[in-house]
């Protein structure tokens, strides 16, 4: 069998400063790789540094959201026959060598889902306390509504089977997508795994990245558009 | 007392134009809106009905009925429009995400 074809997605908004970086890392990680970047409505010049950049791009024509970004670009994956979608955020917060444990993972194992962790390596990085917590809170809520034993529920770092992603029907646009994407892997019985990836905690993503009281409009996007 | 009256009464014909005008309505909204409408008209005429509809039902001033009534539709209001937005808010998205993926710059094809 000819080696599977993996795609990255990498939702970005307002990454201007620090796109270049992330897109320069992955591809001197392994070439080969589709690096789709989906510009999600940015007033930067994130696009114009995509491209630069030997990547797919497309462009959301206002902001809708990670969630949208992520489901813009893994459907355009899965119409060029992807084998294998990953989500990587563009702001050089994960490492790319983190990618491939994960792809094998799927590829290797035939597992649907392998899901990054930032809670099963001891040498955490310098996550700040009260985002710790909050994400503590999340695994106990998903426990308790999916069933799922995760450790770490917001992790933005997966390798997907295409074919078992175009199943999953992903609506939230915001935020709580890494939710929704969960209760669809309970509900879909997907096989998966967790894997330990580092996430890196600069002053830019601190800065411009999900705050703790974040944590509340995230639930507020599941319940207000739970009953659809 | 009778110019408030005309001008109530004006104010409703022209809101009630502006409803029927509508090309796309359902017959069924259009005679809910002239019904509305005519009962509105007939309590800018006979203000007394409202007191008396109220003592019926056990509330105590016609007043007070209006205002329950009021809130009722105007909710009503709200969580249409709210349902709306909603739908639309959907559609305005599959729409621009289908836009992105149509335009799709891909890496061989790049403008210099
Ligand atoms: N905050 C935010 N990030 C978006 C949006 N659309 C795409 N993204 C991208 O989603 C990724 C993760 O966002 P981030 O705010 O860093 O979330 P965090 O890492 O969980 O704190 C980044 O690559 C963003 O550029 C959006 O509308 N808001
Ligand atoms: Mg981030």
């Amino acid at each position: 069998m000819a080696e599977p074809s993996v795609w990255v997605i990498i939702p970005a908004y307002n990454e201007g400063q620090v796109l270049a970086e992330t897109l320069r890392e992955l591809q001197e990680y392994n070439a080969s790789y589709h690096l789709v970047v989906v510009d999600d409505g940015s007033t930067d010049n994130t696009s114009g540094i995509a491209r630069e950049f030997a990547v797919h791009l497309l462009v959301h024509p206002m902001n809708l959201g990670q969630g949208a970004a992520l489901a813009t670009g893994i459907e355009y994956a899965l119409r060029q026959k992807a084998d294998i979608v990953v989500t990587f955020d563009a702001d050089g917060q994960m490492r790319p060598a983190d990618i491939n444990p994960l792809v094998e993972a799927v590829v290797k194992d035939g597992l649907d889902v392998a899901l990054g962790s930032r809670f099963l390596k001891s040498a955490d990085s310098k996550m700040p306390t009260l985002k710790k917590i909050i994400l503590r809170l999340g695994t106990i809520f998903t426990r308790l509504t999916t069933g799922l034993n995760i450790t770490d529920t917001h992790n933005g770092l997966r390798a997907f089977k295409a074919e078992t992603f175009a199943k999953l029907h992903i609506t939230q646009n915001g935020m709580a997508h890494a939710s929704e994407i969960l209760t669809a892997i309970a509900r879909c019985k997907l096989t998966y795994r967790e894997l330990p990836v580092t996430i890196r905690y600069t002053e830019y993503s601190k800065r411009k990245g999900q705050g703790a009281s974040n944590a509340i409009n995230i639930l507020f996007e599941l319940f207000s558009r739970g009953g659809k | 007392m009778i110019t408030i009256k005309l001008i109530l009464i004006a104010l409703l014909l022209v809101i009630l134009r502006a409803f029927l005008v509508q090309k796309s309505l359902l017959l069924i909204k259009r005679a809910v809106a002239v019904l509305m409408f005519a009962g509105l008209l007939i309590l800018v005429l006979f203000p007394d009905i409202s007191t008396r509809a109220a003592n019926i039902m056990g509330i105590g001033r016609g007043a007070d009925l209006l205002f329950y009534l009021a809130h009722l539709f105007f909710l009503l209001v709200a969580v249409t429009l709210w349902r709306r937005t909603i739908t639309l808010n959907d559609a305005v998205t599959r729409l621009a995400r289908e836009l992105a993926i149509r335009n799709a710059e891909r890496p061989n094809e790049k403008a210099d």
